[in-house]
């Protein structure tokens, strides 16, 4: 399986999404090849699901307070707060190796290469359905109780392609996720900051040290490579797909009608 | 009159639903929550079919609409959005959205 390698870096919240999916347009239209692509988030932000109210789940006022944007995913599933973290996306054309017709299927070939990528870190992941990758701390006894997640995936097929984002949380601020997210019932929120806290972890929470952007993109290629037979062609994202992807942020991703369509 | 409920139903992830109701009938529903949906505009199509709809054909006309060929759900099913937008149109513990 040949890939195209994109470490894009760190830029905010709209442009990220818009070149996921003005890659997508691109291998969609014969353009580009399949793609990896590596980034990070700057300033932090919080991404919701495509399905998601995004007044109903963030508090626009506190992400103001705190420099963090907002942005509406083309995928599904649940709201994510973007700061420590690598995030990884797949664009591959429906029947790929990694595409299957079978969603849970792709799901699973993917993530298997992010397991592999967890392994090359020293951690002990394993896929758990729909959508989730959880991790047990070194030592811990294996089983559902002591299972903690580590990285939220998404996925969206358009225009004959797959597109799948996900993080891999290399540290996780709750305090500061809370403080954005709206929950159900605000009373309960401290039972769900320590709930969240046991259920959710990083690296740097797993291993005891801090793992890099670097070092972690270094990690999961590794996993694609071992498990798939990747390799890649390390490139830049095409100057067309830039235009798209400047055009796609400003005509869609930063807009109202977009964060508030649901 | 609009009105708002959240379920979390068992297998399910989190659904957050507003209805919009005048009389006996449903004006428009929005079935929002972190679940999945492929393709997301069928999710959509369906969602836009209950406009309209008179409140005693729920819950079947829902389960119907989501149970759509070519509409693939995760995390949700057919069954669990109509119960809630029935539920939510209904009263139970469903509160008026301000």
């Amino acid at each position: 399986m040949r890939l195209r390698l994109l470490d894009t870096g760190a830029h905010d919240a709209a442009f990220n999404m818009a070149l996921d999916e003005a890659v997508l347009e691109a291998v969609a239209a014969g353009d580009s090849p399949p793609t990896l692509r590596f980034y990070s988030w700057y300033p932090p932000a919080i991404s919701i699901g495509y399905f998601q109210g995004m007044r109903e789940e963030i508090d626009l006022a506190a992400c103001d307070r705190l420099g963090v944007e907002a942005v509406r995913r083309v995928t599904g599933g649940g709201a994510v707060f973007h700061q420590r973290e690598l995030t990884y996306s797949v664009v591959v054309r429906e029947g790929h190796e990694l595409a299957p017709d079978d969603i849970l299927e792709s799901y699973r070939r993917i993530c298997a290469a992010l397991v592999v990528g967890y392994e090359k870190l020293g951690v002990e992941a394993a896929f758990a359905p729909i959508n989730d990758i959880v991790a047990f701390a070194p030592g811990a006894p294996k089983g559902e109780g002591t299972a903690r997640k580590v990285s939220g995936n998404a996925q969206t097929r358009r225009r004959g392609c797959l597109l799948q984002h996900g993080t891999i949380l290399l540290d996780v601020d709750v305090e500061t996720m809370f403080a954005l997210l709206r929950v159900p019932q605000e009373k309960l929120k401290g039972k769900l900051i320590a709930d969240v806290k046991q259920r959710v972890v990083g690296l740097k929470g797993l291993l005891g040290r801090e793992v890099g952007y670097g070092e972690a993109v270094e990690a999961m290629k590794a996993g694609f490579a071992e498990a798939w037979g990747a390799a890649f062609e390390a490139g830049e994202p095409r100057p067309e797909e830039l235009v798209r992807a400047r055009a796609l942020a400003s005509e869609r991703y930063e807009t109202e009608a977009w964060k508030l369509r649901r | 009159m609009t009105r708002h409920l959240d379920r979390k139903p068992e297998g399910c992830k989190l659904l957050r639903v507003e209805v919009e109701i005048e009389g006996k009938r449903l004006v428009a529903a929005r079935v929002r929550g972190d679940f999945f949906a492929h393709p997301e505009e069928l999710f959509e199509a369906a969602e836009a079919e209950l406009a309209g709809l008179a409140l005693s054909a729920l819950p079947q006309a829902a389960r119907a609409a989501f149970s759509r060929p070519g509409l693939r759900l995760y995390g949700v099913t057919p069954e669990a959005i109509a119960d809630t937008v029935f539920e939510a149109c209904g009263g139970g513990d469903a509160t008026e959205a301000p």
